[in-house]
């Protein structure tokens, strides 16, 4: 009778505990602009993973799209603010360095997104490899082409790591494959304007192209633009997955766009700092394997991002396995 | 070079001869251009690339345009490009809200030539330096398209619409013969009308300017709903074209518009400079890009020889202008 009657009180304590520990963190989150889709991605990711663990999400993104010193100012603010945790997408994987060392200097701890920084302590580095990405999404566009015909690159903005190994990819496929001739390698710098103008400039030269890899999805959607006004007809291949992509997907326009996954990116960071906060196990890398959306498996991203689930932590340490 | 002192105010003929003499120099440069491209890409001078290259300079001398207005009066615009991002979200939410692409483009106007008033009452009645001024509004455009967007795009357009961007008469780019038309009502309105000559007069000596009773508050704020109503033009346009708007869309137009009015020989103090020039000026600009991708420069040397370019024909229009 009277152990029954412990139980009963030590049962809504035992509840409280819990729920205190489960909705006191506050995650501060830093991704590098509001322009890019991605970052969105990013974000939306790390909130769903948040609300399902019963933390907050606070963003630290510059006004000024990938602006090192308002990054750096951002750092110092959340320092004086100090939050359970950081998930921390450095605007510039050098430049951050400093930064990212006055926040271990304050003892917050910190999950490294997307761009792997040059330095700093992290908890864990979650990302995606740019060089497979880019030859994944090649390898996908060159075997729709049965193996053969002229392909031109659109590069990103030149000098950026995500171009680098993107481009890097593209070109060792194009190399796998003997009778594909790469015709141009051009930048357009992640502008759908310039992928559009590009295109079009290519175009003039080159009376049959038959396959174009754009190292994201904007300037390959400019480059469709450019074919459809001119009556010609390729297949298009980008890359981040995003819902514009998916779209032109769907309606046969886009025939793959490399998944950069953002949102899992988001997601598992969150996951994982939230995890570390509370003494759970976790993991200290996760480089996601690339994804290729095309029309066989675009499903599961054609719902509004927000909607979207987060992989329960098992998975994720699955995706961690490497 | 011209002085502030001999900008045309009351003698159009002569104004106009001195343009016209201006205006060859700057042509020659777009020819020896042109020279050299067709010597070294044979796609070059076909008439497909020449209608290619004019439709893809037309979004510049659209928003270049009405910032020479501007740049004329000896102010600057820097609003031009986030003008032309908001614009085109607003005119994309319009088009998809009613599905009625003619309130959409009506949408995109009003946004760009309501931004356009706000910067020209700052300039003429709170008199702030036109450079904050537009600075400012530059970064507010930014703040609500950024928030309006959160990184979403707006996409795919009625065929109708499509067609102020994508279509074709009698084999030549829609985007090409709008160009035209603002090319030759920029032009009259600049060199033919009262109000043109008293906008060269205010940027030639505002002071002067307000004394011989010209109201140049009126003006400024005429100059500047025009920089803002063409950036709303060039909106429309971009999205007919595109079939999508982002919130970036305008951010690296901005220089490239300043840059096609200097280049066809506006000066930034003002008084100096033609709507005309300004065509060169993003016909240069554009042809550079044409060349580059023709001939496959490596993209590691793309941004040098742009700027190379970019100075080598500044350089040669002023050393033919010294002569002349």
């Amino acid at each position: 009778m009277s152990k029954s009657k412990l139980l009963a009180a030590a049962l809504p304590a035992l509840l409280i505990s819990t729920a205190a520990l489960a909705a006191g963190e506050t995650i501060a989150v830093f991704t590098k602009n509001q322009t890019n889709p991605y970052f969105q991605t990013v974000r939306v990711g790390a909130e769903v993973a948040a609300k399902s663990l019963g933390a907050k999400v606070v963003h630290y993104i510059p006004t000024k799209p990938d602006s090192i010193p308002e990054q750096l100012s951002q750092v110092e603010d959340v320092i004086v603010k100090k939050p359970s945790a950081i998930v921390f997408v450095p605007v510039d994987y050098k430049a951050m360095v400093p930064g990212v060392e006055q926040i271990n200097d304050a003892k917050i701890p910190i999950v490294n997104v997307t761009d792997r920084s040059a330095g700093g302590k992290f908890l864990a580095f979650v990302g995606a490899d740019d060089y497979s990405l880019g030859l994944e999404t090649a390898r996908y566009l060159l075997k729709s082409l049965g193996g053969k015909g002229n392909v031109v690159i659109l590069e990103g903005v030149k000098g950026s790591l995500t171009n680098i190994d993107r481009v890097r990819g593209f070109n060792d496929a194009i190399k796998e494959a003997k009778e594909v001739k790469l015709l141009a390698s051009q930048p357009a710098n992640y502008q759908r304007l310039q992928g559009l103008q590009v295109m079009e400039n290519l175009m003039q030269s080159h009376p049959q192209i038959d396959g174009v890899l754009a190292a994201n999805d904007a300037m390959a959607i400019g480059a469709i633009e450019a074919l459809d006004g001119a009556n010609r007809k390729a297949m298009v291949v980008g890359i981040n997955g995003t819902q514009e992509a998916v779209d032109a997907i769907k309606s046969g326009k886009l025939l793959a766009s490399g998944d950069y996954n953002g949102f899992l990116q988001g997601c598992i960071g969150t996951m994982v700092a939230i995890r570390s906060l509370r003494n759970e196990p976790t993991v200290t890398e996760v480089v996601l394997k690339p994804t290729v959306v095309n029309a066989s498996n675009y499903q599961p991203y054609d719902s509004p991002l927000e909607s979207r689930a987060c992989p329960s932590w098992s998975e994720a340490a699955a995706m961690a396995g490497k | 070079m011209s002085t502030a002192s001999d900008a045309p105010v009351r003698a159009p003929g002569f104004h106009v001869s001195r343009e016209v003499q201006q205006l060859a120099y700057r042509l020659l440069a777009v020819a020896l251009l042109c020279a050299a491209l067709s010597f070294a890409a044979e796609a070059f001078f076909t008439a497909n690339n020449i209608l290619n290259v004019l439709r893809q300079a037309s979004l510049l001398f659209f928003l270049a345009s009405g910032l020479t207005l501007v740049i004329l009066t000896g102010g600057l615009d820097l609003s031009v490009g986030a003008n032309i991002g908001l614009s085109a979200c607003f005119a994309a939410t319009a088009i998809k809200a009613t599905g009625s692409p003619a309130l959409g483009t009506l949408a995109g106007l009003a946004t760009g030539l309501v931004i356009g008033i706000c910067n020209g009452l700052m300039v003429a009645k709170l008199r702030i330096p036109s450079f904050i001024a537009t600075y400012g509004m530059l970064w507010v455009l930014h703040g609500i398209t950024y928030y309006y967007m959160a990184g979403e795009t707006i996409h795919g357009f009625p065929p109708g619409f499509r067609q102020i961007g994508s279509g074709y008469f009698l084999g030549v780019p829609i985007p090409v013969y709008l160009m035209l038309a603002f090319l030759l009502a920029g032009t009259a309105f600049a060199q033919r009308t009262i109000w043109g000559q008293q906008i060269y007069a205010i940027g030639a000596n505002p002071v002067a300017a307000r004394l011989t009773g010209i109201p140049v508050d009126r003006r400024l704020i005429l100059v500047y709903a025009i920089s803002g109503a063409m950036a709303g033009v060039a909106s429309i346009v971009f999205l007919a074209r595109l079939n999508s708007a982002e919130g970036d869309i305008g951010e690296a137009m901005t220089l490239p518009a300043i840059a096609a009015a200097l280049i066809g020989g506006a000066s930034l103090f003002g008084g100096i400079g033609s709507v005309f020039g300004t065509f060169i000026g993003a016909l240069i600009l554009t042809l550079v890009l044409n060349g580059m991708n023709l001939l496959e420069v490596n993209a590691n040397w793309q941004p040098l020889v742009t700027g190379l370019i970019v100075v080598l024909a500044v350089w040669l229009d002023m050393a033919g202008r010294r002569r002349g």
